[in-house]
């Protein structure tokens, strides 16, 4: 059955965000939070999520190449970045502000870079990832993701 | 008999923490009234002007205008014994000591979970 096909899809991909570090417990979290009432819960999180981070990550480029470096302000930018990360279980996203932060507070501009460079990336992958996860659970339908989100 | 409305003042700048903080606290049983306030000055201006006592007040730390420490501190200053419950990703002691010296009565990690907000409504007699 297409159907039986689908949900196996889903459950393998979620299982891959998982043991591949993209996303942690906090997204299991949210999805149990999902019900009748708020049947796209989690979709609607991560459109918020990559909003939010799409701009904070515009404005730490944009502050990297300010001169003198804002190194505080740099650190408050990704502190943002790091919460709004975790409140979705974007494990990658958050570790990779953690090593962003410990070059902040070394001053150490090119670890910044290198290290903003390494969140553009995860940001993108994990951006599409979630992106093909979502259009399989539409497929499916809203009651049978809550079953499917128990895996 | 009727069980009392919790009501619950939520300040927090994030509007996807915002998002999250209140689907948990509906799920945990402590949604019935939720206000929500983006910073401490606005924080303590919807608590001064509540019609009613807010039952909880969770408080995030890092904020524009004015961060949840002062916020704390003027809350406490106007007299309110609400509980309030300091909310914070890093949760460093430091930063746990600042929050109650300030006059939270505890403290809780980022990102906020249903078992989490549980385990506070239980403690305060909210659920």
């Amino acid at each position: 059955m297409e159907y039986s096909n689908l949900r196996r899809q889903i459950i393998f991909m979620k299982k891959n965000l998982f043991d591949q570090g993209y996303l942690d417990e906090q997204f299991n979290q949210l999805e149990e939070l999902q019900d009748e009432s708020s049947p796209n819960f989690v979709e609607e999180v991560a459109a918020l999520f990559f909003k939010d981070s799409s701009r904070l990550l515009t404005n730490i480029e944009q502050a990297i190449d300010k001169y003198p470096q804002d190194f505080y302000r740099l650190d408050s930018l990704v502190q943002q970045l790091k919460g709004s990360g975790s409140s979705i279980g974007a494990l990658r996203m958050k570790n990779e502000c953690s090593v962003f932060k410990a070059n902040c507070n070394d001053r150490n501009l090119e670890g910044c870079r290198r290290s903003l460079q390494k969140m553009k990336r995860e940001h993108a992958t994990l951006k599409q990832k979630l992106e093909s996860y979502f259009q399989l659970l539409r497929q499916v339908g809203p009651r049978d993701y809550a079953v499917s989100s128990r895996k | 008999m009727a069980r009392k409305m919790i009501r619950v003042l939520l300040v927090e700048d994030e509007e996807i923490n915002r998002v999250v903080a209140r689907a948990a606290l509906k799920a945990a049983g402590g949604g019935d009234v939720v206000d929500e306030a983006e910073n401490g000055e606005v924080a303590v201006q919807r608590v001064r002007d509540a019609a009613a006592p807010y039952d909880l007040v969770l408080m995030d730390k890092q904020m524009p205008v004015m961060d949840g420490h002062e916020a704390t501190r003027r809350i406490r200053g106007m007299g309110v014994t609400t509980p309030i419950v300091a909310v914070s990703s890093d949760g460093l002691p430091a930063d746990v000591d600042a929050f109650i010296t300030a006059g939270a009565d505890d403290f809780t990690s980022k990102p906020l979970s249903k078992e989490k907000l549980g385990v506070i409504l239980a403690k305060f007699r909210l659920a």
